[in-house]
């Protein structure tokens, strides 16, 4: 393996710089997932039928829990990379670790949102309005729990192996994915929600 | 548990099926243990990383699947060839066109191309291997069980029976109660992420792992097609993805997308449909016409006219084919604002594409032209493509379209752009890349008879289907009565469709003829060929190219042999490969497991098999696994034993 | 220590995004327009998706691929644009009434 010292370690191996711009290559493609997502959404919002529209069962309250929290995690994976280029294992972990937490209670969050839904009779069968609402939130959670298992097992082998290239490699694309779920989380707090409620 | 879901009731012909695959399964069964191949089979092949091995088995699957689907067809137009059939129930005859569409695009098409790319890419750039060989190998295995769950339909459970596009409310579990729908959603989606994947990995390759000195202007033009296909690939496939979703919820889960109550709409699927149907057209035909231009440009001993035109004609394909979608519905109800919209966009796909017809016949003027299989069916595609190309610029016309609409005319024109725009492609590239492969050519004269009758009885085939088409023939009627007037061309459309079947027979009985008689091809360079996968052996050596090649024009092997320009300088050294691995095999295998619990909804299974398939991604990303090295002693005795030299 | 944990970049674009979200709440509670409200969330979403591209994502810090991954976004956004407002031109306003 040629080591090239002049970059950053997650990017110093041929192999290492191709999985990052690769994926960049499938965030692409993620943005076309969301988009088609909210293409639904947009032709669905006013068809809620029988069942309750959006200003009906949208809260502002969790939601801005939501943004505040996915917002901080954002930033902290931000730092949690800067640690790492600047060599800090322990800080680097520390920041990984707050950032799963609060990508944990954002989860939670959406969780008891859904389940409130569901109380109120606003189900994924309910009406077309409420079929895509559900699906948009549902991907854009699922990828975040997703995120929160990928997270876990990089922190593993962190603390298995400390930072090397394929460590600080991983590290890197998972900032990648999150600092994605954070745009994705901006369209929907403002297209789906403000939108919404206004 | 209910067993009665299972099954299929059908026909003395699905039973007969039921009966060949078990015993078919039972023959390779018997014959991989009575010789002893198990272990050969899972070393070689089932757990390969390499780019060319994966090319052979995304080929012979394609292959597999071209049977298949032909079976189909040959069943559709014994059915049609004279009025009133009793060969076929119409709803049989729904499941097979609903199979024979998808076969043929998603199982045929598509393979044979991302094959191919998988075979040739790599060498052309002067590459070892892509740029992630695991991943590849997890896109083959997914594209693999994804076709085998869709295969396996048609005698438990029940085939999917509402057209290849599957459109609502047909698709519904309303209208289409069995669980044939369920298949579709799934097994589309699984072989859906692996060409995902593909898209990305080819990507990455093409622009990060080219041989030094080759510019993106100096790449051979395939690579350009295959690049631009790839960009397709991984921006139309997602919207797939979310459609297939909303359809397995809406079945599965009850959910109101294409309902037609309840707020949901049932149009949405047609319209989110072709937003990835139309791309995916120009997936299978893109990399058609990178294949063409090496043929010609090969065979006519000429470097390719104008190829900036060509390549900016493929960029704007690339770009205008995310834009036409509406014209594959414009009798929904949209108004004449969106309609005249989209019909403006198609009609001016046929401006680059003309360019690069008028392109490939430049070449041709004052070549030296040889006539070989492959320049054949490259031949043959220019005036036939023509045809299919100009009655689409009819169908494009919004208001013409609603007399041509879901008639036989449409069937013969899509017939017309796939058939020469694709499988031609794949056959002429078939007969173009064998001998790197495998290191003898086919034989020229089997090939050429072959051609002669896919060509003219294609023609036989498909032509009739235009005037029917204007007479008001239907698409996608099982039968129809003699007044009509449709069966004397029907009945000619059959006998074309049994000559088709000869042409492809001979074409299989010359692989079967060449593997035993041709002989070994020692130079590695066949055609007198301009590009670098011939400046390495034939057979290909696992390492690919011993020396790294040095690029410095278009054509580079061929200025290479002319202007004695060398391209192998450096010293050979020791070559890092990537190790086999299982895991991609066994994850297909985990996903095919899901994708059959998800159709008949046995959640606990399901549940099982998605925990997994997220285990198996765990271990992967565990994997300390960093490769191996041959040494440089090793690759020099590799290299005099493939140039026929004693070690 | 502190200083090198917390780069002020960071720190404001971190900042930023919240002061963002909380300006994009007056659609909320300002009795604008409609259009006027869109302008809004269009912004101050941009804004903020830029922020994260290029401050914490570090799109533009790798010159060997720095124009690739800018096309490739420009070709995910072009698909993306086309999939919403074709889909809406279709549906919504170029329906046939």
């Amino acid at each position: 393996m040629k080591i090239d010292a002049s970059k950053p370690l997650e990017y110093s191996t041929e192999e290492n710089s191709n999985k990052i711009f690769g994926f960049w290559v499938f965030l692409g493609a993620e943005i076309a997932l969301f988009a088609t997502l909210f293409t639904v959404y947009l032709v669905m919002v006013n068809r809620f039928a029988s069942g309750p529209s959006g200003p009906e069962i949208f809260e502002i309250g969790p939601v801005l829990y939501e943004t505040f929290l996915l917002l901080s995690s954002s930033f902290t994976i931000g730092l949690a990379v800067h640690a790492m280029r600047h060599g800090y294992k322990k800080a680097m972990m520390v920041f990984i670790g707050i950032t799963l937490l609060m990508g944990l209670a954002f989860a939670g969050i959406e969780v008891m949102e859904f389940l409130t839904y569901i109380h109120e009779g606003a189900t994924l069968q309910t009406s077309g309005f409420l079929s895509s609402l559900f699906v948009l939130l549902g991907t854009h959670g699922a990828h975040v729990s997703f995120g929160l298992l990928w997270g876990g097992a990089i922190l593993i082998q962190l603390w298995r192996q400390g930072i090397n290239p394929a460590t600080a490699n991983k590290t890197f694309i998972f900032s990648l994915y999150w600092h994605f779920l954070d745009i994705v989380w901006i369209f929907i707090f403002s297209f789906v929600y403000l939108k919404g409620l206004m | 548990m209910d067993f009665e879901r299972f099954k299929v009731h059908g026909e003395p012909l699905i039973y007969g099926a039921m009966i060949s695959i078990a015993l078919a399964t039972i023959g390779i069964i018997i014959g991989l243990t009575y010789f002893k191949k198990w272990g050969y089979l899972w070393r070689e092949w089932l757990t390969t990383v390499d780019h060319k091995r994966i090319g052979v088995m995304y080929i012979l699957a394609a292959l597999l699947m071209l049977f298949r689907g032909g079976v189909d067809a040959m069943m559709m137009r014994l059915q049609t060839a004279a009025p009133e059939m009793k060969f076929l129930d119409a709803q049989h005859y729904n499941e097979v066109f609903t199979t024979h569409g998808l076969i043929m695009i998603l199982f045929m098409a598509m393979p044979f191309i991302i094959g191919l790319m998988n075979v040739i890419v790599p060498l052309q750039i002067g590459a070892r291997d892509v740029a992630f060989p695991r991943l590849n190998a997890v896109s083959f295995w997914l594209f693999f069980f994804g076709a085998m769950l869709l295969n396996i339909s048609f005698v438990i459970g029940g085939s999917p029976d509402a057209g290849w596009s599957a459109y609502f409310p047909l698709a519904s579990l309303e209208f289409s109660p069995t669980v044939g729908n369920n298949y579709y959603s799934l097994a589309l989606q699984i072989s859906g992420i692996g060409t995902l994947l593909t898209g990305v990995n080819f990507i990455v390759t093409i622009l990060k792992m080219r041989a030094p000195g080759m510019k993106l202007m100096k790449m051979p033009m395939f690579i350009w097609s295959a690049l631009l296909t790839n960009v397709i690939i991984v921006f139309a496939f997602p919207v797939l993805t979310v459609a297939l979703a909303l359809m397995m919820f809406d079945r599965l889960f009850g959910s109101q997308f294409f309902t037609m109550s309840n707020g949901g709409m049932d149009m949405l699927w047609a319209n989110l449909f072709w937003v990835w149907g139309h791309p995916e057209v120009y997936i299978v035909i893109l990399p058609a016409f990178g294949i063409y231009s090496e043929i010609i440009a090969t065979f006519s001993k000429k470097n390719l006219y104008g190829y900036t035109s060509m390549v900016f004609s493929m960029v704007i394909i690339s770009l205008l084919s995310f834009l036409v979608w509406a014209h594959h519905f414009y009798t929904m109800g949209q108004g004449a604002m969106v309609n005249g919209f989209f019909s403006i966009t198609t009609m001016a796909i046929a401006v680059p594409t003309g360019v690069k017809i008028f392109n490939w016949l430049f070449t041709l003027r004052k070549g030296r032209i040889t006539f070989t299989t492959p320049m054949l069916y490259t031949l043959a595609f220019i005036p036939i493509f023509t045809i299919g190309g100009v009655t689409g610029v009819m169908l494009a016309m919004a208001s013409a379209d609603y007399q041509y609409h879901n008639t036989m005319f449409l069937v013969a024109h899509f017939h017309y752009v796939l058939i020469p725009g694709a499988v031609f492609a794949v056959i002429a590239g078939f007969h173009y890349w064998f001998p790197k492969v495998f290191g003898f050519r086919l034989n020229d004269r089997l090939g050429r008879h072959a051609f002669w009758w896919i060509a003219i009885s294609f023609n036989v085939t498909f032509f009739p289907l235009f005037l029917l088409g204007l007479m008001g023939m239907t698409r996608r009627t099982y039968t129809y009565s003699a007044e009509t007037g449709f069966g004397p061309l029907n009945s000619l459309s059959f006998v074309g469709a049994v000559g088709l079947c000869i042409g492809f027979v001979i074409l299989v009985y010359n692989i079967y003829w060449s593997t035993r008689y041709m002989p070994k091809d020692t130079n590695g360079d066949p055609w007198d060929g301009r590009t670098l996968e011939w400046a390495t052996n034939s057979p290909i050596p696992a390492y690919n190219f011993a020396i790294v090649p040095k690029v410095q024009t278009r054509d580079a092997f061929w200025t290479s042999k002319v202007d004695n320009i060398p391209l192998f300088e450096e010293k050979i050294t020791k070559i890092h490969m990537p190790s086999n691995t299982g895991k991609p095999f066994i994850m297909g295998v985990i996903f095919f497991i899901f994708g059959f619990s998800m159709v008949f909804s046995l959640w606990i299974p399901a549940i099982l098999a998605a925990v997994g398939i997220v285990i198996v991604m765990a271990t992967m990303s565990f994997d300390r696994d960093h490769g191996f090295y041959i040494s440089a002693e090793e690759v020099i005795a590799t290299e005099k034993k493939l140039r026929g030299e004693t070690v | 220590m502190m200083k090198q944990l917390f780069p002020i970049r960071h720190v404001m674009g971190y900042l930023a995004s919240l002061v963002l979200s909380a300006a994009a709440l007056t659609v909320l509670y300002a009795d604008l327009s409609d259009s006027a409200n869109i302008v809004i969330l269009l912004i101050t979403a941009l804004i903020q998706a830029s922020l994260q591209l290029f401050l914490f994502m570090h799109i533009g810090e790798n010159t060997e691929t720095k124009k690739e991954l800018y096309l490739n976004l420009a070709y995910a956004l072009f698909v993306g644009l086309v999939t919403i407002f074709g889909t809406l031109f279709i549906f919504v306003w170029g329906w046939y009434a």
